[in-house]
């Protein structure tokens, strides 16, 4: 094997909360030294947030914060404080890439910028990422990614009718920008290698996320249409849905179905025993023009029968299905199982504990969570001796004076 | 202008809709990305909604959106010559990304092992459902399925009722970015031995990565968390997520925690309009508000807030979405309007961006507007590059001048069905 693609990148990492920390994970994972920069006098909120080890909160109890954060060091220090942002300019020599994702005053309040940092360092590749991006009148909007998944439309397409929304679950946006940054990131290092020159990214979390949305803007700016929220029901598919199997344990347990042709549809009615010999929904035309009664003659036809063996025997005649999974079921998904996505690794205060691994993998160079995430300045000593050559007796002055903090 | 980005690489495109936002970003970034279609056309040019709802190979709006910039070649990999063709395309390229099933490719002698025999730097993305490994590797999915698989859609929808999706789906444009990801990854390592790689994305897990970490939640808390409509588990208890307005819906949050300023700045907002009621006013009315509720609520907490929640929703059902807006941004609140597309068309911030990109689609005769950069890079700027391409409106351009065929060449493969 040989080594990791990233080896001997090196980062220094402001980012917080999600989309930040995700982006520069993919470079962690892949081998680059991470450091991330934090503060006790401005906690990465993740940190607080459950899971927690034990159910017990803590800011290293956090299993978010710790998926979030796999093989990467910690360091702390108070930007709010000159003697800290001191240290951070001495640092910055050693590194390749700066990223940050607060609102865009905070570090011209820090006397940062990347004009400043690229006077220090001029082939550096910085990334801001924040919710609306560096520039227009509401860069400074501050939120997560819930909000952000209301701006930028998911929301508005998420419901059983258009006075009916449900949102979808949690921070959505968080999780469609980190790979376009990432891809920036990546390729911006490319370049660099290529032509010597760094540069500057900013990205915004709505911009980046509209992309997931494109077919319904393209459609507006082209005819005016308004794309609104409309269940389960598809253009594409008929039937197409959820519908509840039997429970099992208690635990509701529900199928997800969708068949095109006419093919999967007969292949369908044979397995549900639905007797369409009247032709009720023979054709798609026909489905498509009662899709409320299909659903019903579906879920009357599912109710009894078990979610996964029913997945089983729709794939083998050839129908798409597979059951409506809770966080529970993903532990003893054999699909998850086989593609060996659940990892336990051993963290310095939570001990063994579940991360996810990655979504993808690679034949010959590929990645791992090569470390957990780490505690709340765990590497201090480690980090300011290694790249600044700080003696003990400074770094214990820092510390009692709060910039290591 | 072609982005300086990635320019001088080249991706062919096999995946349907599937795969296809990988190849997208690749072309926003400069890439030359060759779209390889049955001569019948790619499976997701027949995609709905179409525009205008009127079908045709170049109207559905999926396929408008998530292929522009790229180039359109048509390629019978039924056939040899199509696959000989294939194979001559794949020593010239940098990236292939596929979405067939997983064995697909390697039942024809076109996987990947007998492409990097030919050329070793090729870097080859799968986009699979549920991996190349478990007893669903070879299970159909259409996205609602991938949806099902990851846990999000368990979490969508009102208790009682069926769990739902979104009406753009989106499973398969998660696979679809991570490909893009993992193939920039398998780019860089490239370049330090010449050897691209074989790589695999999973949808379910990509769709399971979106949950916040809930999927570890059964592990340290011991249960599950079920879905409740416009109701949030995952903050400070069970917390109303979305308001009615007078014109649509907003989407606000009252609770403690990072929400205590915000949550506190409404009601300043609702007493200097009158509309807070006398109980919110009274001195220390609002016991629950302190940072730490967030962790901790108690049942007075959060009934409570609840009763909060209600004042507000009466507040908020006399503004209207853009004055809601409007006092978010000014008074730093934590809340966004439920945006449809006309908000976002007309959303003042994306103009001062300049976000939005026309491109001129000659087959349709017409404009689009597509989203613009998905990142705005100092040195090389990315974005759209170009309409999306009709069916094999590129085959003389890739057969002739990249592979080198004569004219005649080409009109004998096409005779034979191969392009």
């Amino acid at each position: 094997m040989g080594k990791l693609p990233f080896e001997g990148i090196r980062v220094l990492d402001f980012t917080w909360y999600a989309v930040g920390p995700v982006t520069t994970k993919y470079l962690a994972d892949y081998g680059a030294d991470v450091v991330r920069i934090e503060s006790a006098a401005r906690l990465d909120g993740l940190r607080l947030a459950p899971p927690w080890k034990d159910a017990r909160p803590g800011v290293d109890r956090s299993q978010f914060f710790a998926s979030f954060n796999t093989s990467k060091r910690g360091i702390t220090l108070d930007m709010s404080k000159p003697a800290a942002r001191e240290i951070f300019l001495r640092m910055l020599p050693w590194a390749d890439l700066v990223t940050e994702s607060f609102t865009p005053k905070t570090l011209r309040n820090w006397g940062l910028d990347y004009e400043l940092l690229r006077a220090i360092k001029p082939d550096l590749i910085m990334l801001s990422t924040c919710m609306q991006g560096q520039t227009g009148p509401h860069r400074d909007y501050p939120g997560f990614g819930n909000l952000m998944a209301a701006l930028s439309g998911f929301y508005h397409i998420s419901g059983y009718s258009k006075d009916e929304p449900c949102p979808p679950y949690g921070a959505f946006t968080d999780f469609i920008a980190p790979r376009f940054s990432a891809c920036a990131l990546i390729a911006a290092l490319d370049y660099r290698r290529h032509t010597g020159k760094g540069q500057y990214i900013d990205m915004s979390q709505y911009e980046a996320a509209l992309h997931n949305l494109a077919p319904m803007l393209v459609d507006y700016f082209a005819t005016g249409r308004v794309l609104g929220p409309e269940g389960n029901k598809s253009q594409r598919y008929a039937p197409h849905g959820t519908y509840r199997c039997a429970d099992e344990d208690g635990h509701e347990r529900w199928i997800s179905i969708a068949a095109g042709a006419d093919s999967e549809w007969s292949a369908l009615t044979k397995i549900l025993r639905i007797d369409d010999s009247a032709g009720r929904f023979a054709t798609m035309r026909a489905r498509m023009g009662a899709r409320d009664a299909l659903d019903e003659t579906i879920g009357a036809a599912v109710r009894g029968r078990s979610a996964e063996e029913l997945t089983e025997t729709l794939q083998k005649a050839g129908v798409a299905a597979y059951p409506v999974q809770n966080c529970m079921d993903l532990h003893r998904d054999e699909n998850l199982e086989a593609f060996g996505f659940w990892r336990w690794l051993d963290h310095k205060e939570m001990g063994p504990s579940p991360y996810e691994g990655l979504e993808h993998r690679m034949s010959r160079t590929p990645g791992d969570l090569r470390r957990p995430a780490p505690a709340l300045g765990q590497h201090n000593d480690e980090v300011f001796r290694e790249i600044l050559g700080m003696k003990d007796d400074e770094i214990e002055r820092l510390r009692r004076d709060k910039v290591i903090y | 202008m072609r982005s300086e980005l990635l320019k001088g690489l080249r991706m062919l495109d096999l995946s349907d809709e599937k795969g296809a936002l990988c190849g997208k970003i690749f072309a926003d970034m400069g890439a030359d990305v060759i779209k390889v279609e049955p001569p019948s056309g790619c499976s997701s040019r027949n995609i709905p909604p179409f525009l205008e709802d009127r079908p045709g190979l170049d109207r559905g709006l999926g396929f408008l959106a998530w292929n522009a910039g790229k180039k359109s070649i048509t390629l019978n990999l039924a056939c040899e010559d199509g696959r000989q063709l294939l194979r001559m395309l794949a020593e010239q390229a940098d990236f292939l990304v596929d979405s067939f099933p997983p064995d697909y490719l390697q039942s024809l002698g076109i996987g990947y092992e007998t492409l990097a025999a030919l050329n070793p730097g090729l870097i080859h993305a799968t986009v699979t459902a549920f991996g190349d490994r478990g007893p669903g590797k070879n299970y159909k999915a259409a996205d609602i399925n991938g949806w099902a698989s990851g846990g999000a859609m368990f979490l969508m929808g009102e208790e009682g009722k069926p769990p739902i999706q979104m009406s753009v789906p989106q499973g398969w444009l998660h696979a679809a970015a991570e490909a893009a990801v993992a193939a920039m990854i398998a780019y860089y390592a490239r370049a330090a031995d010449g050897l691209g790689q074989h790589i695999v994305v999973d949808m379910q897990a990509c769709v399971a990565w979106t949950l916040m970490n809930e999927q570890a939640m059964p592990l340290l808390h011991g249960d599950y968390l079920r879905r409740s409509g416009v109701f949030s588990g995952a903050v400070g208890g069970r917390r109303k997520t979305v308001y009615r307005c007078a014109d649509g819906f907003i989407s606000f949050i009252i609770a403690g925690g990072p929400y205590l300023g915000s949550t506190n700045a409404v009601i300043a907002w609702m007493k200097e309009e009158g509309a807070a009621p006398d109980w919110l006013t009274r001195e220390g009315g609002l016991k629950s508000l302190t940072p730490t509720s967030f962790m901790a609520a108690t049942a007075a907490d959060l009934a409570e807030l609840e009763r909060t929640e209600e004042a507000v929703q009466k507040f908020f059902l006399g503004k209207t979405k853009k004055e809601l807006w409007a006092n978010i941004l000014k008074r730093r609140l934590f809340g966004a309007p439920v945006a449809d597309a006309a908000d976002i068309a007309e959303d003042p911030q994306l103009k001062a961006r300049g976000y939005f990109v026309t491109v001129e689609h000659r087959g349709l005769d017409r404009t689009l507007t597509l989203p613009g950069a998905f990142a705005k890079l100092s040195e090389t700027p990315v974005g759209p590059q170009g309409p999306a391409p009709g069916l094999g409106e590129h085959n003389d351009e890739i057969y002739g001048a990249l592979l080198g065929l004569s004219a005649r060449e080409i009109v004998e493969l096409r005779a034979v069905g191969a392009i």
